[in-house]
């Protein structure tokens, strides 16, 4: 495990902050413009104590990658317009097979390759997969250079890898390659 | 106004749905989802609630409950895996 | 007054798919589709709540508190359900959790095993 540096903790101070200002509605009283000092100035010394212990876990490429107007611009576009629309069509296709009376569930587990060279990345599409119902990433592993996830499906359409791949994960992992490399 | 309140009796109403799953089901990992499935129906008739009488901090014990909900399960998952 | 019929009709989706996901988790034939289900209730059966909340907090009861606490709760799902989801499939396999019916391939066993 690599040693925290400043920029590490800086990074991941910012972050808890704005968590903090979230959770303890000072965002809503700074807007009105009578914020409570003290707890402005608690958050700051706890934020950054906290960040001394857990910046090593948090942070492991470059740290302010993500303080970018672009990329948030990107990830937005990523939500709103890619993830949500696989999501509502995941969400009923699962929702009518479970109402369905036959139950038509063909379930198994395939190996799909990857093509993400980040953690971030493919951490963050490893979730999508995950999120959207009817698939399960199970396990990341890496053989000859090449990262390959396993995934329970619902719907066993193909066993063939590449074409598995495609199936579950082509949309996504194009909206994902936009934000990480 | 109301409509809020049935709302959160038709989740409340799932939510004990699932108990025959927690205690019929036949493996661990089975018991497990239920129960998160569990903890969040009930914490969004919480949340339900919560906008129908208009006090706040139900939301915070909504979130407690969602941190608790997360910490578990994953602790769950971590024992099954005979890395605890 | 239409908006918060928009809000109705949000929180009543997301009572369809809870409903749906229920169903599913009690009728589905081994764990891991049982899972696939409650990624069901944990997604859509949420956020419609949580969106509906949002509209319901800023636009009627004038109350900041309660939308800004509730975009926190709608991300915290949103960050940390799928990885519990991940992380008790991945034990649940590896205790020997097994589907009664068979599967169609197991492509990770057979990786295992090597």
């Amino acid at each position: 495990m690599k040693k925290a540096t400043f920029p590490d903790i800086l990074s991941t101070a910012i972050l808890l902050y704005c968590f903090w200002l979230l959770i303890t509605g000072q965002l809503v009283s700074l807007c009105k413009g009578d914020p409570n000092v003290q707890v402005l100035i608690y958050g700051v010394v706890i934020s950054l104590g906290v960040a001394v212990f857990s910046s090593r876990f948090f942070i492991h490429e470059s740290p302010f990658y993500l303080y970018n107007p672009v990329k948030w611009v990107m990830m937005l576009v990523y939500v709103v317009c890619v993830f949500c629309i696989e999501l509502i069509k995941a969400n009923l296709d699962v929702a009518f097979r479970a109402l369905n009376p036959a139950l038509p569930v063909h379930p198994g587990i395939v190996k799909v390759p990857v093509d993400l060279k980040s953690e971030y990345g493919q951490s963050m599409l490893a979730n999508s997969i995950t999120l959207t119902p009817g698939t399960i990433t199970m396990d990341i592993a890496e053989e000859n250079g090449q990262t390959y996830y396993y995934i329970h499906w619902i719907n066993v359409t193909t066993q063939d890898h590449k074409a598995a791949g495609d199936a579950i994960k082509g949309r996504l992992e194009k909206g994902v390659g936009r934000i990480w490399k | 106004m109301d409509t809020l309140l049935f709302f959160a009796i038709c989740f409340a109403v799932l939510a004990l749905c699932l108990v025959i799953r927690l205690v019929k089901g036949p493996s661990v990992a089975d018991r497990a989802v239920a129960a998160d499935s569990i903890d969040i129906l009930s914490d969004m008739a919480l949340v339900l609630y919560a906008l129908y009488s208009q006090r706040a901090a139900f939301l915070d014990i909504a979130l407690v409950t969602a941190i608790l909900g997360f910490i578990g399960q994953t602790l769950i998952a971590k024992y099954l895996e005979g890395r605890l | 007054m239409a908006l918060l019929y928009v809000v109705y009709v949000l929180i009543g989706l997301s009572v369809f798919f809870a409903l749906a996901g229920v169903v599913g988790m009690l009728r589905m034939p081994d764990a891991f589709c049982r899972m696939q289900s409650s990624t069901n209730i944990a997604t859509l059966g949420v956020l419609g709540v949580i969106i509906g909340g949002i509209i319901y907090a800023f636009a009627f009861l004038h109350n900041g508190e309660m939308g800004v606490k509730l975009i926190v709760l709608g991300v915290f799902y949103v960050v940390t359900v799928p990885i519990s989801g991940h992380a008790i499939a991945k034990g649940a396999y590896h205790h020997g959790v097994r589907p009664e019916k068979d599967m169609v391939c197991d492509q990770y066993g057979e990786d295992l095993e090597k």
